[in-house]
């Protein structure tokens, strides 16, 4: 027992995430929990591979507190990162689990979303890298390309 | 998670299905008890955790009541100084109080149990009175809070409190590290928690306490108070702690002045126990106005960049004025950074009596500990995602002092503090964290149930609870 809830993932996160592994077109899809809380769906794809695209979503998501109020929203997301080698040895993909939870989220949210997370993990066979993000600096590229090639780009 | 097999009639949709849930939350601690429903922002119950015992031996529980002097008080702690219960009776008892007093009292004002009133749950419930007497908790399942070093010999009888003593149909326990870690975003983190008994510092890693990096010591706020104690037995004359019950009226004196005060005279004088802990009361007071943490950089006794003694610098800070209970106020200047040094700097500590100093390890150290004791890769996850909780922590500048000690102690490692900024998510990071999930509906299918426990037994919870 690692999660601490038995939230479900719908079917669907998963054929996304295997359709991103092996087709390599998606270069991401971001996941949310439904508005009842019981499932982890997703809330979207994309095939733009510019990362300033993809933050920009991460930094606009939203989640309702139990009272109905608009604040910013945790997500899970899987991004195909793709980076160049510093010694030259060709580039390097690698399927990314992103956790991101602004500190300045709600603290339902927040707790929901940590403590569903590794349901969603589990679920997804093949994940080459992940980390936690909680602020804006946390999804700069430059620090996650320092994260994910672990100084190697 | 293992799967559970539920027979028809033990549906858990039957007993406390979805979010018709009224669960309890219980988040015992040295110095208070938090308990209330869950799904709700803040504890309804904030109970001291101190109870009475009177001449004729019985107890007495709360606020209310154990701050009488003339009831003849002897003060006690059913917790041990390590935050994990000692006398379970009592501990049973306060806590019985704590959730009945504030909570069930309320139950037809509930929102939430009105739901209750559907055919095949009263007819269990009438069933179950009919079986045994009723007991305090037969409709709520508990989900309560666990220190990281708790043993397996508690967990199982706070389950078998739970379910024999209180009848709850459903309990879970949960570790109020993990607790405080969800509720700041964090699956993973290294949980910084300065209660008043126990300072402690726990890795996790997704959900899961990492055990080898648990660390606590007792710096935590009774530890803070023995250094109030030791300053003031150090002051030029001593100067003496007169709590508030002991004075009748008061004059204004100036500041320094010896006080003028009538005191109280009591047929009976209260017990040491009782006055200690009316002592406490204004100790608390003393640490949320004046005591401050140097932030750094640096120590408080060591020279920072511009080559003088950081001392110095503290003694050309503008004091505070602190007034006691029988008037004798007086500045405090540098003494507010001396008395919470000692959680920093371990030669700084005031000397305290019968206690050798030097024995313990400061808050940067036990970091340093628990740090060392995960997985290489883990290291640097750790260190950007510090989740500080715990009342003591809001002993001003406490953040900022521990950001710089972290960095000094990994120079080019990221360091990131996570403290929440409301007073009431610090102090009830935990109860806060508990009632949330506790509220979730699909955390309902993580509840022990009665019938596993009746097949199972106790151990079931370390099965469970992990």
């Amino acid at each position: 027992m690692v999660s601490c809830n038995s939230v479900s993932v719908a079917p669907d996160c998963i054929t996304k995430f295997n359709e991103l592994k092996l087709n390599k077109k998606l270069k991401f899809i971001i996941y949310k929990l439904s508005d009842d809380n019981k499932e982890i769906v997703i809330e979207e794809t994309s095939e733009n591979g510019d990362w300033d695209f993809f933050r920009e979503k991460l930094l606009k998501a939203e989640s309702k507190n139990k009272m109905g109020k608009v604040g910013k929203g945790p997500r899970y997301a899987i991004y195909d990162f793709n980076y160049d080698l510093a010694s030259g040895e060709g580039s390097r993909s690698k399927i990314t689990f992103i956790a991101w939870s602004p500190d300045d989220a709600g603290i339902q949210p927040k707790m929901v979303y940590a403590s569903s997370k590794d349901a969603l993990k589990r679920a997804l066979n093949g994940i080459a890298t992940e980390f936690q993000a909680n602020d804006d600096d946390d999804i700069e590229y430059q620090s996650v390309l320092k994260k994910v090639s672990k100084g190697g780009a | 998670m293992a799967a559970q097999t539920f027979n028809s009639s033990m549906q858990p949709t039957d007993v406390y299905g979805g979010d018709e849930v009224s669960a309890i939350v219980l988040d015992p601690g040295y110095s208070s008890i938090r308990a209330g429903f869950a799904g709700e922002d803040a504890p309804k119950s904030f109970v001291n955790s101190h109870y009475g015992l009177n001449s004729q031996a019985r107890l007495v529980f709360g606020d209310d009541a154990i701050h009488n002097p003339s009831a003849g008080l002897e003060i006690r702690n059913p917790m041990s100084k390590e935050g994990i219960v000692e006398d379970w009776d009592t501990a049973t008892s306060l806590w019985e109080y704590a959730i009945t007093s504030r909570l069930t009292s309320f139950k037809q004002a509930d929102p939430r149990t009105n739901g209750m009133n559907d055919d095949n749950k009263d007819l269990e419930m009438q069933m179950e009175v009919v079986e045994g007497e009723e007991k305090a908790l037969e409709e709520h399942p508990l989900l309560m809070t666990e220190t990281a070093w708790n043993t397996t010999k508690n967990r199982e009888k706070s389950i078998e409190i739970a379910m024999e003593s209180w009848g709850c149909p459903a309990f879970w326990l949960a570790r109020n590290s993990v607790m405080a870690a969800f509720g700041a975003g964090r699956a993973t983190a290294l949980v910084v928690d300065v209660g008043a008994s126990t300072a402690s510092v726990i890795g996790i890693h997704d959900g899961l306490i990492l055990k080898k990096s648990v660390q606590k010591s007792n710096l935590g706020g009774n530890w803070l108070s023995s250094q109030l104690r030791s300053l003031f037995a150090s002051q030029d004359p001593p100067l003496e702690l007169i709590p508030h019950y002991m004075i009748a009226s008061k004059t204004p004196v100036d500041a320094g002045a010896p006080p003028q005060a009538v005191y109280r005279k009591y047929e009976k004088d209260p017990s040491d126990s009782f006055r200690a802990l009316e002592e406490e009361r204004v100790l608390t007071e003393f640490k949320e106005s004046v005591v401050q943490v140097w932030s750094g950089p640096g120590r408080l006794n060591s020279m920072n960049a511009t080559g003088s003694n950081n001392l110095d610098y503290a003694r050309s800070q503008p004091g505070r004025v602190f007034e006691f209970p029988d008037g004798a106020n007086q500045m405090w200047g540098v003494e507010r950074f001396t008395v919470a040094e000692g959680m920093w700097d371990e030669k700084a500590a005031l000397p305290v009596p019968n206690e050798a100093p030097g024995t313990k390890m400061t808050i940067p150290e036990m970091v340093r500990a628990s740090i060392s004791a995960v997985d290489m890769d883990l290291r640097a996850h750790l260190l950007q995602n510090i989740v500080v909780t715990g009342g003591t922590t809001l002993v001003n500048g406490f953040t900022d002092r521990l950001n710089n000690e972290l960095m000094a102690m990994y120079p080019g490692a990221r360091i990131k503090i996570q403290a929440a900024g409301l007073t009431a998510e610090r102090r009830f990071g935990s109860w806060i964290g508990g009632s949330i999930l506790g509220s979730l509906g699909t955390f309902h299918q993580m509840w022990i149930s009665k019938a596993e426990y009746q097949e199972f037994g106790a151990s079931v919870v370390e099965k469970r609870c992990k």
